[in-house]
Formats: structure tokens, sequence, C-alpha cells
């Protein structure tokens, strides 16, 4: 037999530790392809998939789960939209609550946890964000929930082109092909960012959405955090709301959406259907680019050194102290905006109002936390 | 908070030993740096972060193995040397356009594969010859060479620091030509004739035909030069009707001009060109996957945050003072490293002024960084190319030129109203650009005439 030569061996070592690496890797990096779980509260009356509204969907990476819940008495509709962007995880949990949590009378809430699943299945190259994040419920259950990327997953949609060119024109760096909210109204024909966008879109025209609200994050160092970005059919919903917040000290502040800016869901969503489309922001140091060392601690307390620093030198958008950005607080945030908009909206729209009870209280949110309304198995 | 800036420290210190001490290859370097950070910072060896962090420039490192491969084949098929021949054919006996001919053939691989290594060892390995036969010494043609490959990195389509600033900054790579050619041309000028200007020689035609690479024109034709019209058709297509035309990346569109290049000139094995081609090109994809790696441990040990708040914080004055001498220091590590590390952070704190002339010019700056060892790739190669073992020897040289080049940038960064006048100057009046570029011309062969002895002194005869 002959013996490798000594070149060749080291090439064959370098191989197999790579292998060894590689497959080493692999274990973790598809641990994240499991679906987080959600349990259906006493308020949900259907569970669907995006794929029940756009066939083409069914048995891809975008399909995701579609949470009815509906009251007895008719009423409106109002569709809320969290994990469009699975790095921002204040706006899946707000919506996970509703589902395990509300029960509606009146009209109808449909609820989408995970916008972008295929989003949900990877992180970002040079981010380091921790894959997942635990929360203890009351009975003792760890409920882990993923932090993923801003983008689709490349093995679900590669390559990138340079430039993307939006249907409208509008060109952005490419990457963002891959964004689900520069995707919208989407295309039945496009790839599957596109697809999972027009799913949504056909969602929101076939339920008739009265109200859809889209839940973002935002770090602390961009300039739209803390927000409501509305189109302009829905101005006058997002100021009475949050008018209505200033008075319970929460303070939101209201932007249009930007005619220029397409492919968002403030902006599409209302042009493309007769919906109210209105985006929440909240500020999240998991996802910044100031933030040190974090971890899944970060992504829960929102407490950073740098960020404090940061606040010192007015780098940031947004009031930053010692007590950090909690996610109970950033949580809250979320639904008590969405309790007002459909406050707000039921009011002014008699014959369509959408009623329901139990959403977690911010009181007990801040301070039994969010294991408090978290469900456990069986 | 001194946690992350030891793992910092750790980190570069690390770096610099291996690679400067101990000579490791760069990428190695940087991975053995990067598992010392997870280390220090108490993480143990964070296998998946350390994969993960690879693939953070697959698309780069794509581009740079087809681009590659598209530069061996035009070399083996015979357009290099034949472009070569027949550009100094025509300007041989002007010193002025003879010097900038060979500037832009060596700065032409690097327009395409926005990496300097590539310049240096095809058109580079080149032109050496021919200024070495017109009498310039080896150190001052490396010098030239190596200057011109950092050019060629720099200068449009590809620049793949911006590429990197902007994928930190949300910014589009776009709108970005002609800042970039307003910031490199004349830069490149000045600096072929201030190092080469005095230290060549007009000779015949005949004689100089002696020194040169041959043509194989008679033999091929036109046809010799199909690959590169065919990749910088497809590339204004694509670039001028994005709406229409299909991206077919630049991946696909080298690969489809390597493939070309078999059956347009001298006939070669592809398998051969392709194995050396990847053996050249292996490193700087190891530096990049390196590089990934390196930030993505910066990001998960907290010394990313520190260095970014940190420089944010930073008063003015120091925040211009650091991006002249951080940026290229930092190059120690490769330009890339100095746009994603520092470049990002400095785009960040500058933002609001015109952002593409600011990142243009942070980029600019950043190139510097392939002139400083230990990485050195414009300077390394080039030492090699010219045959002297001395690198430093070449960096002599090139001090003045990276002064200016720094200058300029800062001029750029520093003060929008002079973006929005050299906007207005080289787009509003092309016949001024064109009178001033033949004035720069004109003053730095006016500034360096005056008789001073060339002291370093291997002239090849
Ligand atoms: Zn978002």
């Amino acid at each position: 037999m002959k013996v490798l030569s000594k070149k060749n061996l080291t090439g064959v070592i370098i191989i197999v530790l790579c292998v060894g690496i590689a497959g080493f890797g692999s274990i973790e990096f598809t641990s994240q392809w499991e679906e987080d779980a959600v349990y259906a509260g006493p308020g949900v009356t259907e569970i669907k998939n995006l794929s029940d509204y756009f066939a083409d969907l069914k048995g891809t990476a975008g399909d995701t789960k579609v949470y009815v819940l509906e009251g007895e008495e008719p009423g409106g509709t109002v569709f809320v939209l969290g994990g469009a962007h699975p790095n921002e995880p204040a706006g899946m949990l707000a919506t996970v609550l509703l589902i395990e949590n509300i029960q509606v009378s009146k009209g109808k809430v449909i609820v989408i946890p995970f916008g972008n699943a295929s989003a949900y299945t990877h992180t970002e190259p040079q981010e380091a964000y921790s894959r997942e994040f635990a929360i203890e419920t009351i009975e003792g259950e760890e409920r882990t929930f993923r932090f993923g990327s801003r983008y689709t997953n490349p093995i679900h949609q590669w390559p990138d082109p340079d430039i993307f060119v939006h249907s409208s024109g509008q060109t952005l760096s490419g990457v963002e092909t891959r964004n689900l909210n520069r995707a919208f109204p989407g295309n039945p024909d496009g790839y599957l960012t596109k697809k999972i966008a027009y799913g949504i879109m056909e969602l929101i025209r076939k339920e008739e959405a009265d109200v859809s609200i889209d839940i973002h994050e935002a770090s602390p160092e961009y300039h739209i955090v803390n927000a409501m970005v509305a189109h302009q059919d829905a101005t006058s919903l997002a100021a009475e709301t949050s008018m209505e917040l200033q008075m319970e000290n929460i303070r939101i502040s209201v932007e249009s959406s930007p005619e220029r800016l397409r492919g968002l869901s403030h902006r599409e969503w209302g042009d493309f259907s007769d919906t109210k489309a209105i985006l929440f922001e909240t500020a999240n140091p998991s996802q910044g680019l100031f933030r040190g060392r974090g971890g899944s601690d970060l992504v829960l307390s929102g407490k950073d050194d740098f960020y404090l620093r940061a606040a010192e030198m007015d780098l940031l958008y947004v009031p930053y102290d010692e007590e950090g950005k909690p996610i109970e607080w950033r949580v809250n945030r979320h639904l008590r905006s969405l309790e007002m908009v459909v406050e707000v909206f039921s009011r002014n729209n008699p014959g369509r109002e959408i009623q329901f009870k139990n959403i977690p209280s911010g009181e007990r949110l801040v301070n039994e936390g969010i294991g408090a309304f978290l469900l456990s198995g069986e | 908070m001194g946690n992350e800036a030891l793992v910092f420290v750790v980190m570069l210190a690390t770096f610099v030993v291996l690679s400067l001490r101990l000579k490791l290859p760069i990428g190695v370097a940087l991975m053995v740096a990067s598992i010392a950070g997870g280390v220090i910072a108490g993480l143990g060896v964070p296998i998946s972060h350390l994969v993960e962090g690879t693939f953070a420039y697959l698309d780069e490192i794509l581009i740079i193995a087809t681009a590659m491969l598209f530069m061996k084949g035009m070399q083996k098929s015979g357009l290099l040397n034949t472009a070569v021949y027949q550009i100094l054919q025509i300007f041989h006996n002007k010193k002025v356009f003879l010097l900038l001919s060979m500037m832009a053939l060596v700065m032409f691989p690097g327009l395409i594969t926005g990496v300097s290594t590539p310049s240096v060892l095809t058109t580079g390995a080149l032109v050496a010859p021919v200024l070495l036969h017109l009498g310039m010494s080896r150190s001052r043609a490396g010098a030239i060479i190596g200057m011109g490959s950092i050019f060629g990195m720099l200068a449009p389509p590809v620049n793949i620091p911006i590429m990197i600033i902007g994928a930190g900054i949300d910014m589009p790579y776009m709108g970005f030509t002609l800042p970039l050619l307003i910031l490199i041309i004349p830069v490149a000028i000045f600096t072929t004739l201030f190092l080469g200007y005095r230290h060549i020689k007009i000779i015949p035609w005949e004689e100089l035909k002696k020194g040169m690479p041959e043509s194989n024109f008679s033999q091929y034709g036109w046809k010799l030069y199909l690959p590169i019209m065919f990749v910088v058709f497809v590339m204004l297509l694509e670039k001028s009707i994005p709406h229409v035309f299909p991206n077919l990346g630049l991946p696909l569109i080298f690969l489809g001009g390597s493939l070309l290049t078999l059956v347009t000139g001298a006939p070669f094995k592809f398998s051969p060109m392709s194995k050396e081609s990847v053996k050249e090109s292996l490193p700087i994809m190891a530096l990049l996957a390196g590089i990934g790696m390196l930030i993505q441990i910066m990001t998960l040990t907290g010394a990313r945050g520190f260095i970014v708040v940190n420089i944010l914080t930073l008063p003015d004055i120091f925040l211009y003072l650091g991006i002249v001498i951080s940026l290229p220091l930092f190059g120690a590590v490769s330009s890339f490293a100095s746009a994603t590390v520092l470049g990002i952070p400095f785009s960040l704190a500058l933002l609001g002024q015109n952002e593409i002339w600011l990142v243009s010019a942070v980029a600019f700056v950043a190139g510097l960084g392939d002139l400083m060892p230990p990485t050195a790739l414009a300077g390394i190669f080039a030492a090699k190319v010219v045959g002297i073992k001395k690198y430093s020897r070449i960096l002599k040289h090139c001090i003045i030129p990276a002064i200016l080049m720094a200058i300029y940038g800062l001029f750029v960064i520093i003060d929008g109203e002079f973006t929005n006048w050299l906007e207005w100057f080289f787009l509003g009046f092309p016949i001024i650009t064109v009178v001033v570029l033949i004035l720069i011309i004109f003053f730095v062969i006016k500034l360096i005439r005056s008789p001073k002895k060339e002291k370093e002194g291997t002239v090849l005869k």
C-alpha cells in the first residue's frame, strides 16, 4: 500500500478537520430550523397557514401559521403581523401574547407571529446574535424563542443580485432582495420573499382587514424608533391613537409613510388593499451596532453599557438610561398601541367594531414579566 | 467595560505576532486571533460563530475566485501581453503617455476584481520588465505597480471596501462611479508622473521591443479581445438597464469571460489554468474568510461595540486624525478589514453630509492599508514582481503619494462644500476637467524636472 506523502497527509488532515468543524457547527445551525411552540389560547378559533391564502407557498420555507381569533358577534377585522424581521423579538412576542391570551367577543383578530419564517431559520454572519432566548412560564416551563435574521435565509433564496430592483423601479442594495419589509406588495411569480409578501397581501385582501399592524423594532441609533409609521389612509387613526396614548403617559410619535419609499408594509398594504396600514417600532439594543457583549440576556434586559455611553453622548434617538429597554417594556408598548388603535378604530367605525378582553395589562407585564402570560404545554 | 478593550488588544496582538513574527498565512493568523478572542472573553472556542463569520463575504469570495480565473485566462490566451505590446507601440515615444498607459494597464485587473493582488500579478508582472528596460530602478517600478494596484482596487466598477461599508450602514452600492473616478484619477496621474517621469528614458521602438512581452495580434487578430469586450458589454448592460437586463452577477459574467478566453487566442488547458488561479487567489479568499471570523468574534465579545462607540464619541479633530492614521494602519490586517472594523463607524459618525462622497473617501483612505505590513497585499507582491527582497524599499517611494491620497481623502471627508465644488468642477465643465488634468501633468513634470540624482541605483540596462 502506498503511504501518503507528507503534503497529501496535511491536506487530508485539514479536510477531515473542516468536515468535522462544519458538521459540529451544522448541529447548532440546524437546531434553528425547528419551529418555536406557540400554544393556542382560549380565543383561537382556527389555525390556518399562509398557504391557505396563496397556495404556492405550500411546502416552502415561507409558509407560516396564521391564528384566527373570531368573536361571536360580527364586526371589523384587524390583522397583526409579527416577526417580519426575526431579529426584532418584541414584535413576535407581542403577537404570541395575543394568541395565547386574548378572547375576542366582536369582530376578528388575525395574527401571524413569524412573518418571515425562513428568516427565523438562521442568523446573520458578523452579527453574532444568540440564536434563541428563553422565558420561564409560571408553571416553570422554559419557553424558548428563536432570534433570527433580518433577511430570508440564503439557502432558501440565493444569490442576491448586485442591485435589488423593486417592482416600482426603486433600487436598493442587493441584500434587500431578502428583506420581507421591502418586498411588498409581493409577486406571485417572484422569488420566495416576494411570494411571502404576496401571501400576506392576499390575506389582507381576502379577509378584508380594516386595520393592519406590522410590529417591528429598531436599534436605538436608528432615526425612526418609538414611533408609528402610518399610511396616509391611516394617519388620523394613528394620530388619535398617539394622542390617547400620551394621556396614558406612553409617548409614541406618528410618522407618515413616505410616498417614495417603496416595498414597505405601511406603504404597499395601504396602496394595494383597502386596509389602514400602520407599522410600530420600539427600541431594541440587541439588534444594534453599539451593543457590547450581550447575548440572550441583552435581548431580554435591553441593558447595555455602550448604549448608555452613546446616550450620554447624545447619539441615540430614544431616551436611554440604566433601566435599559427591557423586553416587557417594549412588548407593553406594542400591546398598548395595538389596543388603542383597535379602540379608536371601533369608536369611529360603528358596525366594524372589534372587541376583545384579557390582553396583558401594562402593570402586570412590568411587574410579573412576560412569563406570566405565556402558556405551558399539554 | 474594560473587558472588551482587553479582548480587542489580545486579538490584535495575536494577529500581529502570528503574521509578523511567525510568518503564518494571514488567513490562518486571523483565525487563531479570533479563537484567542473567544477564549480570553471566557467563551471558549465558539465554533459555530467561527463558521458563521466565514460566510460573511461569500459573494466577494466568489467574485475574486472567478475574476482571478478570468485574469488568468486573459494571460494565457495572450490577451494581456498583446494589449501591453499594442498600447506601448502607440505611446512609446511620449514619456507622459507611456507612463500613464502603463499605469492604466496595472490598474485594469483591479478594476475588475476589486483586489490589488491580481493587478500586481498579471498586468503588473507584464509592465515590470518594461519599466526596468526603460531604465527605472526596481524599487521605483515596484512602487508604481503597487500604487497602481491600489488605485485599480479602489476604482469602479468593483470597490469591495465600499460594498463592505455600505452593508454596514444600509447603503446600496450605487452612484459611486463618479466620486471614485474624481478621487482616483488625479492622484493616479500625479503618482505615476511623480514616481516615473524623471526615471525613464525614451528608447527607440526596435530596442524597446526586445524587452517586451510578445504580441499575438498577428496570429489571432481582434478576436483576442473578445473576452474583455464581452465582460465590459454585459456589465454595462446590467448597470444601465437593470430593469430589463437580467442580473447575472459578476461571478457568472467573469466565468463566461474566462470560458471565452479558451477559444479566442493561444490555446491552453483549462484545468491547470484554473488550478493556478485558485492557488493565487486562495490567500485572499482565506483573508476574507478570516476577516469574517474576526468581526464575528469581535461582535460576539462586544469588542465591535467598544470600537464603534469609542470612535463615535471622539471629538471631531480626533475623528479626522483617526481616519487618516488608523484607517491605513489597521490595513495591517488588510484594507477590507480596515473598512469593516473602522470604516463603518467612521462613516456612521460622519453621516449627514453627502454620504456617497463620504463613503468613497473613507474607502479611498482605507485603500492605503494595502501598503501596510505585514499583510501589505499591494507592496509585498509588487516586490516579488520586480525582484527585490526588502519591501520597505518600495514603501519608501510610496510615502508621498500616500500622504497626498490621505490629505485629498480627508478634504472630501471634512468639507461637504468641497465635494460640491469637485462635482461642479469635473461634471459641469468636461473641457476644464481635461485642461486641469493636463495642467496637473505639466505641473508635476516641472516640479520634478529639477536635476536631482536618483540615489538608489540598481538600474537595469
Ligand atoms: Zn423591522
